[in-house]
């Protein structure tokens, strides 16, 4: 049997339209009209982009319909067309002008397949590349630190262990004579400063990585952690002078271990950039449900572009000594105040340099003690 | 980069005065080459591409100077200032008409004529202004932006990539224009649909020419209308044509009413 070429136009696997040079359809085969809905009649005098949903209709006059002019065709372009019940149909058209000897315009001639597979498939591969971005995003971050980490390791712990080192070397050679207690004591002071900096890195990694500081909130007097972190502080450093009033009357519900860590944090950074031989003042209160807490020393104001980047990790205002630590201090303050729904702030000028910390002294509606 | 290179500027004709012509959103300066080749004689022709679109420098893309039309206006007068325009023709489609209403406004003396083809200064319904979209309608377009690619670069691919049974057709030809980055197409979708300039018309004291088609559903009759009401020395042409891009469809009826304008 001979194919019908009627037939084929007819009951093609593919939609037909004619357009004619107003755009409208002036033909169209049964094939779209089942996929439509819209009887061949019914479709005659239409446009195109009454056929398809309004950004499609946008997308057609701001981009195919130029297209077409400029080129005389245009390619598999994405349209979802919309069928007499409201549904939506993804198809793909391709488009061709016909003009005759003159190059008028006689007819556009559509063909228009059905899509929704592919459609599917395309927003899949979009998705997963999305999902891929954001995975490679993340991926980033974490290499990212784990490179600080390195740089960390292998920067901050290496003088400390150092002198633990060398202490051993001496003990060897020397053998326990009566210098050997002290030795053992600066080696011990040596270690404690290696177990801090281990533990800041891991405060760090939780702080970015796992959402928070972890706390253990009850509700407490304050003030003697800070006194214990004070007197720590003051043996460790007997040539400050520390001016102290702690008046934290009332309870508050937080970790004092991590406000004591907040403390010594802003304590160890007024010891190192505050003026020497002038006092670091403390002021603890609470007050209207509030519990504030002061660092105030005297010194150089910090300068405008490091106050900028004084609450990030690994920043250092200035070229330091080895002692100085990973720079972590204020920022691991800054996330501990975080946790508890308060806030850790800084004013700095010619007569000092005031770090704040302040939070709520009772529970806030939020349940959750990370912050 | 100076701003010839980064608006790829193009410069033609011999007249002592100048027309400029905006492409608007969805194309590039391609847009303009069955209309501005007529105007050579008569006059310096200028053509260029928004940043973000056709042969503009993309590097130059900034969000935020982007994210009103004004970022656009900016650079229709820098390279007005560039040029040395004085007394000049602005010729604007679609979004370009209001991008040129801002020019105009910022340089009085830059621009002596506007001709504002398929202008909307709001393209979203506003209680008894009908801008032709509800704000229904534009949050889909601007979501289908976000979460279909297709319609914008995947499907773009295969138009521009060419076609190989019509060699033809120039490589350049093919890949040059309505070249659109999606994510900056986005962008400009969402600051053209969202854009609100109807306090500005009242502010153009150049003379105005709205060319207006029939059965524009992206700028209707009404919206034209409403833009000729607004600006004070303004008058309009209905052309016979149909659809957005009379530029493209219509070429001579846009040139006729154009030349008998200036």
């Amino acid at each position: 049997m001979a194919e019908d070429l009627e037939d084929l136009y007819e009951n093609a696997p593919c939609g037909y339209a004619s357009l004619g040079p107003d755009g409208r359809i002036v033909k169209s085969n049964l094939t779209l009209s089942q996929w439509t809905g819209f009887s061949q009649e019914a479709l005659l005098g239409k446009r195109l982009r009454e056929l398809v949903n309004t950004s499609g209709a946008i997308f057609y006059e701001t981009h195919f319909a130029p297209l077409l002019r400029m080129q005389g065709f245009f390619n598999e372009v994405a349209l979802d067309l919309v069928t007499i019940d409201g549904a939506t149909l993804p198809v793909l058209v391709s488009a061709a002008e016909r003009r005759d000897a003159y190059g008028d315009l006689l007819f556009t001639r559509v063909t228009i397949f059905q899509a929704a597979e592919r459609r599917r498939y395309e927003r899949e591969l979009v998705e997963a590349k999305r999902e891929a971005e954001r995975g490679l995003a993340a991926e980033r971050t974490a290499s990212e630190l784990r490179e600080q980490f390195v740089a960390i390791l292998g920067h901050d712990l290496r003088n400390p262990l150092a002198a633990i080192d060398a202490g051993i070397n001496l003990l060897q050679r020397r053998g326990f004579d009566d210098r050997a207690p002290d030795l053992l004591a600066h080696m011990r002071r040596s270690g404690s400063r290696m177990q801090e900096l281990i533990n800041n890195v891991l405060d760090l990694t939780r702080s970015r990585l796992g959402g928070g500081i972890p706390l253990k909130k009850e509700e407490c007097s304050i003030t003697p952690v800070m006194a214990q972190v004070i007197e720590e502080l003051r043996i460790a450093h007997p040539e400050s002078e520390f001016a102290v009033n702690l008046n934290a009357t009332e309870p508050v519900d937080c970790d004092q271990g991590r406000i004591g860590q907040l403390l010594s944090n802003l304590l160890g950074n007024a010891l190192h950039h505050g003026a020497k031989n002038r006092p670091i003042r403390v002021v603890a209160v609470t007050e209207e449900g509030r519990f504030t807490l002061s660092v105030a020393n005297e010194g150089d104001p910090i300068r405008p572009e490091i106050m900028e980047r004084l609450f990030l990790p690994f920043y250092r205002g200035e070229a330091r000594s080895s002692a100085e630590g990973l720079g972590l201090g204020l920022y691991i303050a800054s996330e501990i105040a975080r946790a508890h729904d308060g806030e850790l702030s800084v004013t700095s000028d010619q007569s000092g340099t005031v770090f704040t910390f302040t939070m709520p002294t009772a529970r806030t509606a939020a349940p959750d003690g990370v912050g | 980069m100076s701003i010839i290179a980064r608006n790829n500027v193009t410069i033609a004709g011999s007249g002592l005065r100048t027309m400029i012509f905006a492409h608007g959103f969805g194309c590039d300066q391609n847009m303009w080459r069955f209309v501005e080749p007529e105007f050579r004689e008569d006059f310096r022709t200028v053509l260029f591409d928004h940043v973000g679109a056709g042969k503009s420098d993309l590097s130059a893309y900034d969000p935020a100077k982007y994210g009103a039309l004004q970022g656009y206006a900016d650079d229709v007068v820098a390279i007005g200032e560039k040029l040395g325009l004085r007394g000049a023709v602005f010729v604007g489609h679609s979004v370009s008409a209001m991008i040129g209403v801002l020019a105009a406004i910022e340089a009085p003396e830059m621009f002596e004529s506007l001709v504002l083809i398929g202008p909307s200064p709001r393209y979203i319904d506003d209680g008894d202004y009908k801008g032709g979209f509800t704000v229904a309608q534009i949050e889909e377009l601007l979501a289908s932006l976000d979460d279909n690619h297709l319609g914008w670069s995947a499907a773009m691919a295969p138009v521009i990539m060419g076609n190989p049974n019509q060699p033809e057709l120039g490589e350049e030809l093919t890949n040059s224009f309505c070249r659109t980055d999606p994510e900056i197409a986005k962008q400009f979708a969402r600051v053209t649909f969202m854009s609100d300039n109807r306090h500005d018309l009242g502010k153009v004291n150049a003379r105005v020419l709205i060319l207006q088609c029939k059965e524009d559903i992206i700028a209707s009759e009404a919206v034209g209308a409403y833009v000729q009401k607004h600006i004070p020395d303004s008058q309009t042409v209905i052309l016979d044509a149909t659809g957005h891009c009379p530029n493209l469809s219509a070429p001579a009826e846009v040139i006729a009413a154009i030349r008998r304008f200036v």
